[in-house]
């Protein structure tokens, strides 16, 4: 199969849907005629014109405000914050307006639109360029939150996001942006809400996302030859998460790592332990574990950013004290 | 330009009916009947009545949170407006929203956001989708004195003005947000909407208890807006004679000042007498409106009384399209 860089699948999937859909439109800071910050919506100026693709200056709150009414109004938006630490500009929209359209209206409107953001450390971008903020949303029902780790689920997902009837975040983590994979010519679907096991196992089960999985993948290759089976679960699909590939790994190995990028306080994953907790404990063989970022601001100095990651030594550590608790 | 008896006779029914529907809703929240905030528009008829006069049923309207008169006269069924105050299944949004969120996709009346200055960059996206579209729908934002102070205003403004969208800005300026009063906090050149000119978009201040002068700058700005040439800002001047809320006695306001907008500004006697004067209507015919503004209310009242409440499971509907939520 043909392969294409993470970034490259994502710009597929928009030109895909715009040519299939004509009330689907792009918006956002340096998308037109440069094709974004980090080159994902090149192309789509020159082929569909400034009608359908939307330069904006800096005002996050009217990009999301535009994607609300223009929503509401029956189109389509696809709306870029250039990094996912910029959506506390346009928190309120999203949060206030976008998650709640649906229940306001009562059933008789619907909010279909996504934001596409760019997320995660490692960049050495410091503080404000650098964040993962699933857990800013987590407590807000009507959104949905989608984070691909290949470029095939990138571009499947974001099909499936768009054809959503419902505002969906959609996380681009910044260091997977180059990453090659095969991905499809034609236009397809992955389902939003099914996570999906990267490698099978017996002892243990890893859930995480985005470049975490990869992290993940190899501490299981290197245990594996220690004798030490991981299973690996790339949720894919932050909120809802699929609790059904969760309860069914957990049924098989008792054993659970969650790993994100996030400070540990009130991180995302917290839920899904808790939701384990409750429905699983039974099945459970040692606690649940969480692999988090520490409770600090990511920090610039390559040194300091890469003390506050979740490292390859942590996972295996964590790792070897529950297979032998 | 002289208004038509037809137009004269609807801007006087419309203001009438909305002040005895803010008396109506004000006595029964005061005897227990409307769980929540409610926030009255008496004084401010005007405002609604003259703009809503100069809107079609597919323009884009976004009330704001003293604003039950757009949504009565928007078009959607006025029994189901006085329904959603009264937390009742029959009300527009089945009791979801209440005072503060009528809305009604059929009339275009895309609510109030009660998160103040929210509805300014939303008000965007429905003028944007009028453009995409090549439709001449315009879109009214209703906003009070106080959301000015809010960043999105300016965001909004600056993107409406370059792209040329079809919006109507009514800001009504009824001098207090909440006690505040509004030169107490804000920093502009003559007049609060005189901000406007730093966006390259005309504003007009008008004395917003004169109906007949609010639906003249109103349809003039609709035009405007409907003939392609961008948006308007209209400074409307008026007072509230309520406090903030159903309830609150307003101390912060110095009674004399209630007094003077109470009998010497009211929109509604000051239309009357210029109706009557003018020799276009009879006393009796006026009161023949005021009588039937009366009925329409009772009609109301009784529909929303006797209106079955949700039921508590109603609230695990529509929170995602196609999707449902787990209940207790």
């Amino acid at each position: 199969m043909r392969k294409l860089s993470f970034g490259r699948a994502i710009n597929e999937a928009l030109d895909q849907e715009m040519g299939r859909d004509d009330k689907v439109f792009v918006i956002g800071e340096d998308v037109a005629q440069m094709g974004g910050d980090f080159g994902v919506t090149q192309g789509l100026w020159k082929k569909y014109g400034e009608k359908r693709v939307k330069n904006t200056p800096l005002s996050e709150a009217a990009i999301l405000g535009i994607a609300n009414g223009a929503a509401m109004a029956g189109l389509r938006p696809v709306a870029e914050i250039m990094f996912a630490d910029f959506i506390t500009e346009c928190y309120d929209q999203l949060v206030n307006n976008s998650a709640k359209v649906h229940f306001m209206f009562n059933g008789t409107v619907t909010c279909p639109l996504v934001v596409r953001t760019v997320n995660g450390a490692g960049f050495h971008a410091a503080y404000h360029h650098s964040q993962t903020p699933e857990a800013w949303f987590l407590n807000v029902p009507g959104l949905y939150m989608v984070a691909p780790s290949t470029p095939y689920e990138a571009k499947g997902l974001l099909i499936a996001s768009i054809r959503n009837d419902n505002p969906v975040i959609f996380l681009e983590h910044k260091l997977l942006y180059d990453m090659e994979g095969e991905v499809s010519e034609e236009p397809y679907t992955v389902e939003i809400g099914k996570a999906k096991v990267k490698k099978e196992g017996k002892d243990a089960t890893i859930i995480t996302s985005q470049r975490m999985v990869y992290l993940a993948l190899e501490v299981a290759e290197e245990l594996s030859k220690e004798g030490i089976q991981l299973e690996v679960i790339d949720l894919r699909t932050l909120f809802p998460f699929d609790k059904d590939t969760i309860f069914d790994s957990i049924a098989k190995t008792g054993r659970v790592i969650l790993i994100n990028e996030a400070p540990k306080t009130g991180n995302y994953v917290n839920e899904i332990s808790q939701t384990i907790n409750e429905e699983m404990f039974e099945f459970l063989k040692a606690p649940i574990k969480r692999i988090t970022g520490l409770d600090t601001p990511t920090a610039f100095a390559p040194k300091l950013e890469n003390y506050y990651l979740p490292g390859k030594k942590d996972i295996i550590e964590e790792v070897k004290e529950i297979v032998e608790y | 330009m002289n208004l038509s008896k037809r137009v004269l006779k609807e801007l006087y029914y419309n203001m009438v009916l909305i002040r005895d529907f803010e008396d109506m809703v004000d006595k029964y929240a005061k005897k227990g009947y409307i769980p929540g905030f409610i926030h009255l528009s008496t004084g401010q008829e005007a405002c609604q009545a003259g703009v809503m006069l100069t809107l079609k049923e597919t323009d884009y309207k976004f009330p704001d949170h003293r604003s039950h008169g757009v949504c009565l006269l928007s078009g959607t069924p006025k029994e189901r407006v006085l329904a959603e105050i009264f937390a009742k299944k029959t009300g527009i949004s089945g009791g979801r929203g209440g005072s503060m969120h009528i809305l009604d996709i059929k009339c275009r009346n895309m609510g109030f956001n009660a998160i103040q200055g929210a509805n300014m960059v939303t008000c965007l996206g429905t003028a944007f989708a009028s453009q995409y579209n090549n439709t001449q729908d315009v879109t009214a934002v209703f906003c009070g004195d106080g959301t000015i102070g809010r960043g999105e205003v300016h965001e909004g403004m600056n993107i409406a003005a370059k792209w040329k969208l079809p919006i109507i800005y009514v800001l009504v300026n009824n001098e207090y947000a909440i006690s505040t009063r509004v030169e107490s906090v804000h920093s502009y050149p003559k007049n609060l909407s005189d901000r406007a000119w730093g966006y390259c978009i005309p504003n007009e201040v008008i004395d917003g208890n004169d109906v007949i002068a609010v639906y003249k700058a109103s349809a003039k700005a609709v035009k405007r807006a409907r003939d392609g040439e961008g948006p308007t800002v209209l400074e409307l001047l008026t007072y509230r004679w309520q406090g903030m809320f159903s309830g609150d006695p307003a101390a912060y306001r110095p009674k004399d000042e209630v007094k003077i907008w109470k009998e010497k500004r009211c929109p509604i006697k000051r239309l009357r007498e210029k109706m009557i004067s003018d020799k276009i209507f009879s006393a009796e015919e006026v009161d023949e409106l005021n009588k039937q503004s009366l009925e329409e209310i009772e009609g109301m009242l009784k529909y929303a009384i006797e209106s079955p409440e949700p039921e508590p499971q109603d609230a695990l509907k529509y929170i995602y399209a196609g999707k449902e939520v787990e209940g207790r």
